[in-house]
């Protein structure tokens, strides 16, 4: 009876291991690290010489594995990558990339990764949630691994916000820049000859725009705080930081109240209280007009004028082949506020993880993919972003509107980094619920501006 | 010899029941005890911590329910919505069940009577009400959006059923947001429901339906007084079901109104809200705490309509 009940016993936790195994290879995803712990590189010990009669003696050689994620910008940037992966990987036979995509919510992704002990080698940060990391100490310090050379071929503004007590964190794979596109053929119709020079002129065109050819002159989100920032900056007000209580008071300063409530206004006064008195309204967001971004409303010609970024330009070659830019549209720089021009900068560094195994097999890649090379296949080439890198200006591949948009940068006095301080993502989000309101007339300018500064305060104690 | 005792062991019927019967129940219970128990645990250990996912877990005992306590505080003297977050994801909660459950509970009822009468083509409605339980709620809220613009078929459709109707903005108004989301949960639960009313309505013997014909009463009167209080055990088990559903709602929140609840964050829940507390602003313990507020009131709510009328059953 006893050794009956044994056996059993046995048997019975024998096929539960095998369900419990066949649960985690049937579910698990990544079966290379099976423990919890911190490295998340696999060194896989390969046998490089076969025994012969002559030789007892096997060469064990290590071959590094390290593991790579980023978002992805489609199915060609995909293909692009893993061709210079390739081609990496045939330079380096010691190492091994795993280039993993992660599609969705990829900073929260890269995060949990992180809680569970499992976070990829070398990873994307954008410059909004980079605090966050390089705070917790996620990101290995790339100056320890980079020459100084190397450093100082990338634009020196696009580093700032990746640098803390001297070192650096991660240098930009590219960028975009905010820029004015306008459509010149309603600009034509509208009998306007050259793009708005000033924030209270680009205005004044749309009103221009709206009465003459009956569209709306201009498309803005509803909220987005960033957009609004070069307003502010351009006009005199500090460029926005918030990493204590205190500094809610950005929002006390007059150039800001002011500014902010002309940006507010844009779309409460150019299209709430327009329709409200039966009239066409000149400022839009673009699910007014049917389009889902900016760049659909652009693209669909149903507004005159939109600011955004550089990743609207692969969008329009695509999407709207016949809307030629040159003939149809053109881009100018942002208009200039009372002291100077500003625009907004959005970068996205390639990070290394702190408890990288293998760190310097991660630097080795990550040189490759952001040196000169990578930065003409993946990015001159590709023409969805800027080159991080200096000295691409005149290349012949790089397209001539990206160039165009280059060509801007002396004309800025202020190049901001998208990045508030170390909530920049919360905040951010927050500070455009509320403009979001105030533009819709659910609050006035003033509790906008009030709530804001509640935000900041809320957000930063504790 | 091993061998030969395994399967000696394996040949007995008794011995073959247990095995089999513990193999089949451990799929379940292992995932049930990795993806709720576990987590279970770890969520109320979690509300007791700070964290961000990259460092150290670090002791702040009832910090985290103090914060929310404070939100709730907020929220009741009357702060904007964007500083009251789980208060205003509460708020519409609580509105969003109060209508959802009473109506696809109705609906439901309304519904199975109808595919239980003996109907020409009753298979093919049965069928039909049912779909929608077998879609992806993220494709049902996405097409849901197209029909609700503002030059969507709904708003076509009402100004030409109703004289002067306006058509209505329902996604970016405020005053409609959690409406339309209702009405899509409506529409998307009340055929699962039906099917759970229907099986319970064959159950109920016909012989008590023959005496009351026998008495004289309409099918309206058998309906009231026969069928519903016969449904009664299923009529709890649905409405139970229903509220923690609704009370959990996070899908047609996050496709129709976004992750910050859209205009005047009419569609924000409490699920969103923990959402975002534990990957926007990266405080897990925060989201934590407030998943333990959100069980406690799914358990009340739950344990009190059981108490009240689950029962009287037995």
């Amino acid at each position: 009876m006893g050794k009956k009940t044994l056996y059993s016993l046995i048997l019975v936790s024998v096929l539960l291991l095998g369900v419990v195994a066949a649960g985690c290879i049937g579910g698990g995803g990544t079966t290379t690290s099976p423990s919890p712990t911190t490295t998340t590189s696999t060194v896989v010990k390969t046998e490089t010489q076969v025994q012969t009669k002559t030789t007892t003696e096997t060469k064990v050689q290590e071959k590094v594995f390290v593991r790579f994620a980023g978002w992805s910008a489609g199915e060609t940037e995909m293909k692009n990558y893993q061709k210079m992966i390739d081609e990496f990987e045939k330079e380096n036979p010691n190492i091994g990339i795993k280039y993993e995509v992660i599609t969705q919510m990829f900073h929260e992704n890269i995060l949990a990764s992180f809680g569970a002990g499992v976070a990829p080698d070398v990873f994307y940060v954008d410059s909004a949630w980079a605090p966050i990391f390089i705070d917790k100490g996620a990101l290995y310090p790339i100056s320890d691994l980079a020459d100084k050379s190397f450093i100082d071929k990338f634009y020196p503004f696009l580093l700032e916000p990746f640098k803390k007590n001297g070192k650096l964190y991660g240098l930009p794979k590219d960028w975009s820049m905010l820029a004015l596109f306008y459509n010149k053929k309603l600009f034509e119709q509208a009998g306007i000859t050259k793009p708005p020079e000033t924030w209270e002129e680009l205005e004044q065109d749309a009103k221009i725009i709206a009465e003459k050819t009956g569209k709306p002159g201009l498309a803005i989100y509803l909220g987005n705080f960033n957009r609004y920032v070069p307003v502010a900056v351009s006009n005199g007000a500090p460029k926005p930081w918030f990493e204590k209580p205190e500094d809610a008071s950005w929002f006390d300063n007059p150039v800001v109240k002011e500014t902010l409530t002309w940006y507010i206004n844009l779309y409460k006064v150019g299209k709430v209280d327009m329709e409200n008195q039966g009239k066409k309204p000149y400022v839009v967001q673009p699910g007014d007009v049917g389009a889902g971004w900016l760049g659909d409303a652009f693209g669909k010609q149903e507004v005159a004028m939109v600011i955004s970024g550089n990743w609207m330009i692969p969008f329009l070659a695509d999407q709207f082949p016949d809307f030629k830019y040159g003939e149809d549209w053109d881009i100018a720089p942002l208009p200039a506020g009372k002291s100077g021009r500003a625009t907004m900068a959005y970068t996205v560094i390639l990070g290394i993880n702190a408890k990288s195994g293998h760190p310097k097999d991660a630097w080795k890649f990550v040189e490759f993919i952001l040196g000169p090379k990578g930065q003409k296949d993946l990015v001159v080439k590709a023409g969805q972003t800027l080159p991080s890198m200096k000295g691409f200006e005149n290349d012949p591949d790089m397209w001539p509107q990206h160039k165009k948009t280059l060509s801007f940068m002396s004309q800025y006095d202020n190049v901001i980094i998208f990045l508030w301080g170390p909530k920049s993502g919360t905040l951010e989000g927050k500070f455009s619920d509320a403009m979001a309101a105030a533009m819709r007339g659910e609050m006035t300018p003033e509790e906008a501006i009030q709530t804001m500064k509640e935000v900041v305060q809320q957000e930063l104690s504790g | 010899m091993p061998l030969f005792k395994f399967s000696s062991f394996y040949e007995k019927a008794r011995n073959k029941e247990i095995v089999a019967g513990l193999v089949l129940i451990s799929f379940a219970v292992i995932l049930n005890m990795v993806f709720g128990y576990f987590a279970m645990i770890f969520a109320f250990f979690l509300s007791f911590f700070k964290w961000d996912y990259i460092g150290q877990m670090q002791f702040v005992g009832l910090k985290n329910f103090q914060i929310v306590l404070r939100d709730l505080s907020r929220g009741l003297h009357g702060t904007s919505y964007i500083l009251a977050p789980f208060y205003t994801g509460l708020k519409n909660i609580l509105i969003y069940t109060a209508i959802v459950v009473p109506v696809q509970t109705f609906l439901a009822i309304v519904l199975a009577s109808f595919a239980n009468q003996k109907i020409k083509g009753q298979q093919f409605f049965k069928v039909s009400y049912f779909l929608p339980a077998t879609t992806s709620a993220v494709i049902v809220s996405l097409i849901f959006i197209w029909l609700f613009m503002k030059n969507g078929f709904i708003n076509y459709a009402l100004v030409h059923v109703i004289p002067g109707f306006q058509p209505i903005d329902w996604i970016n108004d405020r005053r409609y947001l959690l409406l339309a989301i209702a009405l899509v949960a409506i529409w998307g639960t009340s055929g699962h429901f039906m099917v759970s009313f229907l099986a319970a309505m064959q159950a109920i013997p016909k012989e008590i339906y023959e005496a009351a014909m026998l008495d004289g009463a309409g099918p309206i009167r058998r309906f009231f007084f026969i069928t519903i209080p016969m449904l009664r055990p299923m009529i709890v088990y649905v409405v139970v079901l229903g509220l923690i559903g609704a009370l959990q709602m996070f899908d047609l929140a996050w496709v129709m109104a976004g992750a910050n609840g859209g205009p005047g964050g009419a569609g924000y829940t409490v699920a969103l809200d923990i959402y975002n507390e534990a990957f926007t602003r990266i405080r897990p313990g925060v989201a934590a705490a407030k998943s333990w507020f959100l069980f406690a009131i799914i358990f009340t709510t739950t344990y009190l309509f059981q108490k009240k009328y689950g029962r009287a059953i037995r």
